[in-house]
């Protein structure tokens, strides 16, 4: 069932329920007089813990990628000791295919800052930092003002309504980044907010324990955040009635696919932008329905579910469900951010694996040896093969280490590893053919290795 | 200075008796932007914004006095600031054309619209124009897909490029 009335973009004019062309920054008289804040006053009432509960009831799953529920997380942090504790945001939306986050801030930046109250008064955390990436200029301005706004209407700073946090004023900062994909990696964020270099570190301990300055520190998408405003107004069992529901005989602690999700659509269609719609839309239905079909009326051929590291969907596969169950039942990666990028019958998929692959050898932030060395040794193997240099082995090699644990995957600290091998391994194994065109027969003797699709 | 030792031991930083992180930023920084902070050290990269705003880009010295300002070593300061993009660590052109190279901007032909943008500046990526004005880089995805493709000039962002609309951009920056 179609999304009955806009959520997120409540306050933002999304088809079908408005046009682009009336988008507009909403400020915060224009969002308290659509209902805003009003949220955070029902939240103000609760005890903290009983809002966590609320959020955990929904089933929320966090919106920037790995789908972790938010109200899980939220109630992993220790026990307050009366020293700081805090939120980190991640707007560090950097992952190709993905400019949801970019639209919120654009146009909605109260309903992020009012997430990030409830976030605050849920978990007793007393100073958020909102990690926005450089190249974002004016959303950082936009959301600069909103927090200008937000404090003069004491919902931070001194007099803030939410009182006092582990005996300090509730504060909200931008913390600007400079320009590096890893940073949105929620451990390289804190050390970024740390001012040092973004690298990931080793987990545990979790952040909910020791994350920024050492403190315990909620590091939520903003999206996820923004959602949480609409799941305390609306209660839990309003939220659930979107969305895909737990499959029957499949035990209560699996967390299931529930609410509204907004959706990134770009390439070749003729509408792209973002849209909002219930999580288990399919890919066509948001090529057909929103992003009015393929462009010049060509085939579809392959799309990015979610971000670039979660592999592609096959020509075959335009009528996956976009649900956080897409990669176990479609191979690929996952959901990610729903940041789905379309291609169409001319696309060379070599091009494709070779520009993926160079995105992450260039964003590997060098820690670890066998993403740094091995995703640029795939970026020369993949031009190799473009060039029509290539031969059987060099994919042979591609789909092996793509595919085997303790090679590149699974031997570094965070996933960035992981996202690539996924894309290789997925674009390699659903576009076999064109490969195989492309490249010459190796002229060294070996065993030829079994190709499993 | 260790990271001078690596390139070179004969290697000399150029130095000014006036310093780049002067008395005035460092005043406006003390009251709006280290207080936000539990530790001093967090305020390296709005600091490394601030200073590079000013001058234009972060020359050793500006690093150094950074890492006086901040209470840490001037490595620790090149440490952060060689690690990301938006750091120059060398003079650059007074606009910085950054044209997106990732996969919904390859998609949406930003091939054609690079080699227009080249051919009209005369350089190649990671070059400046002769006269200072224009550095022309390629950078991963700027987070607007929906619109690609896109560049950022300065802190402009572009939208829908193409061939034919480029060139007016670039020719109506002064």
């Amino acid at each position: 069932m179609p999304l009955q009335e806009p959520v997120l973009t409540k306050r933002i004019p999304t088809p079908p329920f408005g046009d682009f062309s009336q988008r507009k920054l909403n400020s915060y008289a224009d969002f308290v007089a659509t209902g805003g804040y009003v949220a955070l006053k029902k939240a103000l009432d609760m005890e903290p813990s009983a809002i966590i509960d609320a959020v955990k009831a929904s089933e929320l799953r966090g919106r920037g990628g790995a789908g972790f529920p938010a109200g899980v997380k939220w109630s992993f942090l220790p026990p307050q000791d009366g020293k700081p504790r805090y939120l980190a945001v991640n707007a560090d939306e950097s992952e190709p295919g993905t400019f949801k986050d970019r639209m919120l801030l654009d146009f909605d930046p109260h309903i992020l800052l009012e997430g990030i109250a409830i976030c605050m008064r849920a978990c007793q955390l007393d100073t958020a930092y909102i990690y926005i990436r450089r190249e974002y200029h004016q959303q950082a301005k936009i959301l600069n003002n909103a927090i200008q706004e937000a404090y003069a209407n004491n919902i931070f700073g001194e007099n803030s309504i939410m009182g006092k946090v582990n005996d300090r004023s509730p504060n909200c900062y931008v913390h600007r980044g400079a320009g590096a994909y890893i940073c949105g990696e929620e451990t390289a964020l804190l050390n970024s907010l740390e001012g040092q270099r973004g690298w990931p570190r080793i987990k545990p301990p979790f952040p909910a324990v020791a994350g920024a300055f050492g403190r315990p520190t909620i590091i939520n998408n903003v999206e996820t955040l923004a959602m949480t405003g609409p799941v305390i107004d609306k209660g839990a069992d309003w939220f659930k009635t979107m969305g895909v529901a737990r499959p029957e005989g499949v035990p209560i602690h699996v967390p299931a696919s529930y609410g509204p999700k907004l959706v990134g659509i770009s390439g070749h269609v003729n509408r792209p932008g973002v849209y909002e719609e219930n999580l288990g839309v399919t890919v066509r239905e948001m090529i057909e329905n929103y992003a009015g079909g393929m462009r010049n009326g060509k085939k579809f051929k392959a799309a990015v579910p979610g971000g670039i590291a979660m592999g592609v969907l096959g020509t075959d596969q335009i009528d996956a469900p976009l649900d956080f169950d897409i990669g176990k039942k479609f191979a690929c990666l996952g959901l990610g951010t729903a940041g789905i990028i379309v291609m169409d019958q001319d696309t060379d998929m070599v091009a494709v694996a070779r520009n993926v692959v160079r995105f992450f050898s260039h964003e590997s932030c060098g820690q670890c040896t066998p993403c740094r060395e091995g995703s640029n040794w795939a970026y020369k193997t993949l031009m190799r093969i473009e060039e029509g240099e290539g031969t059987t082995a060099d994919l042979d090699l591609l789909l092996e280490v793509s595919g085997s644990q303790g090679s590149m995957p699974g031997t570094t600290i965070c996933g960035l590893a992981d996202g690539t091998n996924w894309a290789v391994k997925t674009i390699l194994n659903k576009f076999w053919g064109e490969f195989e065109s492309r490249v010459k027969p190796s002229s060294v003797p070996g065993i030829s290795l079994p190709i499993l699709v | 200075m260790p990271w001078i030792t690596k390139n070179s031991g004969s290697m000399q930083i150029e130095t000014r008796d006036e310093p780049y992180l002067d008395d005035a930023l460092k005043a406006e920084l003390e009251a709006n932007i280290i207080t936000r902070y539990p530790d001093r050290r967090a305020a390296m990269l709005p600091t490394l914004h601030a200073v590079q705003h000013k001058v234009g880009w972060l020359p050793a010295q500006a690093l150094k006095e950074i890492g006086e300002f901040l209470g840490t070593s001037p490595a620790q300061v090149m440490d952060t600031a060689s690690f990301y993009e938006e750091y120059w660590l060398k003079p650059k052109g007074k606009y910085v054309v950054w044209v997106c190279q990732s996969i919904t901007c390859e998609l949406m032909d930003r091939e054609t619209l690079m080699s227009k943008v080249k051919a009209k500046l005369g350089i190649e990526p990671g070059q400046t124009t002769d006269d200072g004005k224009f550095t022309l880089m390629n950078v991963e995805c700027l987070g607007s897909c929906g619109t690609a493709p896109c560049a950022l000039v300065n802190e402009k962002l572009h939208e829908n490029l193409s061939a034919d609309n480029v060139e007016a951009i670039l020719d109506s920056l002064e």
